[in-house]
């Protein structure tokens, strides 16, 4: 076991400490009581301890006035896993779920919380901003179902009720491998809900919280299944609104993705956001447009798309911030923080696709979920065969397009400087010939602005030596060559042997990536 | 997380965030507070849910008069000086069942003590477990879920941490960092709730 040591357990509670440190740490943890008492004591005293567990048991004891008794308290219902579920704990949910529990008829069954219709309810499974997700049985067919109720404090609305009851069976009408299918829909009671099947699942955002980032290769293939659901719903008109790893659930032991909660966003803006101006819902994965309350179309559900490829490869949302308010502030005006300053496995041309999902003016998005299944088909055809090349749509991205083999006069004449330097380089990625020229002109390395992206850039990591460089007109100070010009350049002949490539495929050699 | 009702004209009349900020923890606060004295005191859901609603639209009223005077932290320390004492009183001699017109608030609020030495122990204990709830709301968004769990269940359910980590699937170490930072976390919110409101 390692030795005890103290001033980094300050550390490790201002979560200062580089990973491998903080597992080390935590190891020590587990067997030094010594440490285990210090860190404790650094993080409040014995009196702090006992306060915070007293007051917050009593803070969530169920009110004496209810009239049913689960047998559980709500503080352990806080505690209860789930499935089919939603993430949002709020104070409506207290309220909800003794609501709920209080309007569900009485059970035949002594072990049923209480019946809805035809199904008998088995307990409470998760719930959301929006409503509460309960667990039932179907007698008649013998089977067990989600039940989803909208939220009471929104059911009042007859607006929010009959958008619910729309949108509702307007996604029931999609049926498709990757969007959770709904059995039926109960608009007109006096708590409308809609019944799903019970599917053993969990959501994305509980696999994150378990496991934190995803490999490379699950976060192609949950983007993708999760961009086909998408571009099902969006071909027949409709508009998720809400996506967000809470409502992306993975089927166990299968690991497919069922897009839900369709729709149902719609229900709740009306209610909330006209009555009271404010935003009900935690707003990390909103679109810029939605946070400035402006009409949203399915390019909306891309940008939150991004924000979700973002948590999948971090391990958390790209926006955050300790108000509703801050949090919707930097959707609109701040660029998340690298992926690959927080996760090194990222590779860049995945970061290079959440970026431009997250573009915060819509026209600068990849334009539809299809497109972006495609990408991320052919993404992962390059990871499971590394010859074969990255899809050309990445190219078109700066600040480092692919570069191919080049060989031909009908480039036009103000390509060719670029041309040239690449010709004596070699092909040896964009990437190299821009630290290259870094390097001769300025020992320093520098940043290249990114055109039309996020105000933050990222310094070029030197990929091999400069070995190949030669000299003769590289000289420093003689390269003709300003920074903006450059930029475009690249761009201009990328494009340019985009439209070569697809003329003419047999000229050029394999990619090098 | 959800967000208190708001007026958009109160929200247009405080135009600092920090008081739009106070006047949203001022809902989250008291409104689930009194709600749950109430129904300790045995009233019916929907008498709880008035009272709660009365002291919010009668301080509604109270800020659409208040005229800031230049100092920080006073429109905070002002807000939940009156809510304090309203609800207080509203909790301990009744409240008006209809809606408070202009004059009969102002009376109101003139007849509230002066001092908050004045308010029940019990209130203000309440009143302190709701800041702790109101912490707790706050500093779960800011971790994981799986962190959140190996708090709650060890430091609050009083489970074991060898049972919580099979649970959880976490190694024991990992418990003991994710309890330490959490209650370290709620003790920066909470001192600095006390800070802001010498509460």
């Amino acid at each position: 076991m390692t030795p005890c040591n103290r001033p980094q357990l300050q550390r490790l509670l201002d979560e200062s400490l580089p990973e491998k440190a903080e597992r080390d740490l935590a190891e020590h943890l587990a067997a030094c009581p010594d440490c285990q008492s210090a860190l404790e004591s650094l993080a409040g005293e014995k009196q702090w301890w006992a306060e915070a567990s007293t007051r917050l048991g009593k803070s969530s004891a169920r009110p004496p006035s209810s009239s049913r008794s689960t047998g559980h308290s709500s503080a352990e219902l806080e505690a209860t896993g789930r499935s089919n579920a939603l993430s949002e704990d709020d104070d409506a949910f207290h309220f909800a779920r003794d609501f709920a529990v209080d309007f569900l008829d009485p059970s035949d069954n002594s072990g049923m919380l209480g019946r809805l219709g035809e199904y008998e309810i088995v307990d409470v499974i998760g719930r959301g901003g929006m409503g509460i997700v309960l667990k039932g049985y179907q007698k008649e067919l013998n089977r067990f179902v989600a039940v989803k109720v909208l939220a009471p404090h929104l059911a009042t609305s007859g607006a929010a009720r009959r958008r619910f009851a729309r949108e509702a069976q307007a996604t029931a009408a999609i049926v498709h491998p990757h969007v959770m299918a709904i059995h039926s829909v109960q608009p007109d009671v006096k708590l409308p809900y809609l019944v799903m099947p019970f599917v053993g699942c969990e959501s994305l955002q509980e696999r994150l919280d378990r496991n934190g980032p995803l490999d490379v290769k699950d976060i192609l293939r949950i983007g993708m299944q999760t961009a086909l659901g998408l571009a099902a719903a969006h071909s027949q008109g409709l508009v998720h609104r809400d996506v967000k790893p809470a409502n992306i659930l993975l089927e166990t032991s299968v690991d497919r993705v069922l897009l839900t909660d369709f729709g149902l966003a719609r229900a709740v803006d009306d209610a909330t956001l006209t009555r009271t101006g404010v935003i009900a819902g935690t707003p990390q994965y909103m679109s810029p447009e939605q946070a400035n309350g402006d009409p949203v179309d399915h390019r909306s559900d891309l940008f939150s798309l991004g924000g979700v490829f973002y948590a999948m490869c971090t391990g958390r949302p790209p926006f955050r911030a300790e108000t509703t308010f801050g949090v919707l502030r930097r959707i609109r005006e701040a660029s998340p923080r690298p992926i690959r300053e927080i996760n090194p496995d990222i590779p860049e041309w995945l970061e290079r696709i959440v970026i431009r999902l997250l573009a915060k003016d819509a026209t600068d998005r990849i334009d539809s979920a299809e497109k972006v299944a495609i990408l991320m088909e052919g993404c992962l055809a390059h990871l499971q065969q590394p010859t074969s090349p990255l899809p050309t749509q990445l190219d078109q991205w700066a600040p480092r397009p692919t570069v191919h083999a080049i060989d031909s006069p009908r480039l036009s004449p103000r390509l060719t400087m670029t041309m040239w330097l690449r010709l004596v380089i070699g092909a040896g990625g964009l990437g190299l010939l821009i630290l290259l020229v870094f390097n001769l002109r300025d020992p320093r390395p520098r940043v290249v602005p990114a055109p039309s992206q996020s105000a933050q850039t990222s310094e070029n990591r030197p990929e091999v030596g400069t070995e190949n460089v030669p000299k003769g007109n590289l000289q420093a100070g003689n390269s003709p060559l300003d920074w903006n010009s450059l930029d475009i350049e690249l761009q201009g002949v990328d494009q340019a042997l985009e439209s070569m490539e697809s003329n003419s495929q047999d000229i050029w050699g394999p990619a090098t990536p | 997380m959800w967000e208190p009702e708001t007026r958009p004209s109160l929200m247009v009349r405080l135009r600092a965030p920090q008081d739009q900020q106070a006047w949203t923890e001022f809902v989250s606060i008291y409104q689930p507070l009194i709600l749950r004295v109430m129904r300790g005191r045995g009233l019916q859901e929907a008498d709880a849910q008035d009272v709660a609603q009365q002291v919010v639209l009668v301080v509604t009223k109270a800020v659409e008069r208040w005229q800031p005077d230049g100092k920080e932290a006073s429109f905070r320390r002002w807000l939940f000086s009156i809510a304090h004492r309203l609800a207080l009183r509203f909790i301990q001699r009744g409240y008006p069942k209809s809606g408070v017109g202009g004059t009969d608030m102002l009376n109101l609020l003139d007849s509230l003590p002066d001092s908050p030495s004045d308010v029940s122990d019990e209130f203000n204990d309440e009143y302190r477990n709701e800041v702790f709830r109101w912490a707790a709301d706050r500093v779960r968004g800011e971790f994981r879920e799986t962190t959140w769990q190996a708090f709650w269940r060890t430091c609050v359910l009083n489970e074991s941490i060898a049972d919580v980590a099979d649970l959880l699937g976490m190694s024991t170490g990992s418990i003991y960092v994710a309890r330490s930072r959490i209650i370290a976390r709620l003790r920066v919110i909470v001192e600095q709730f006390e800070a802001d409101h010498g509460t």
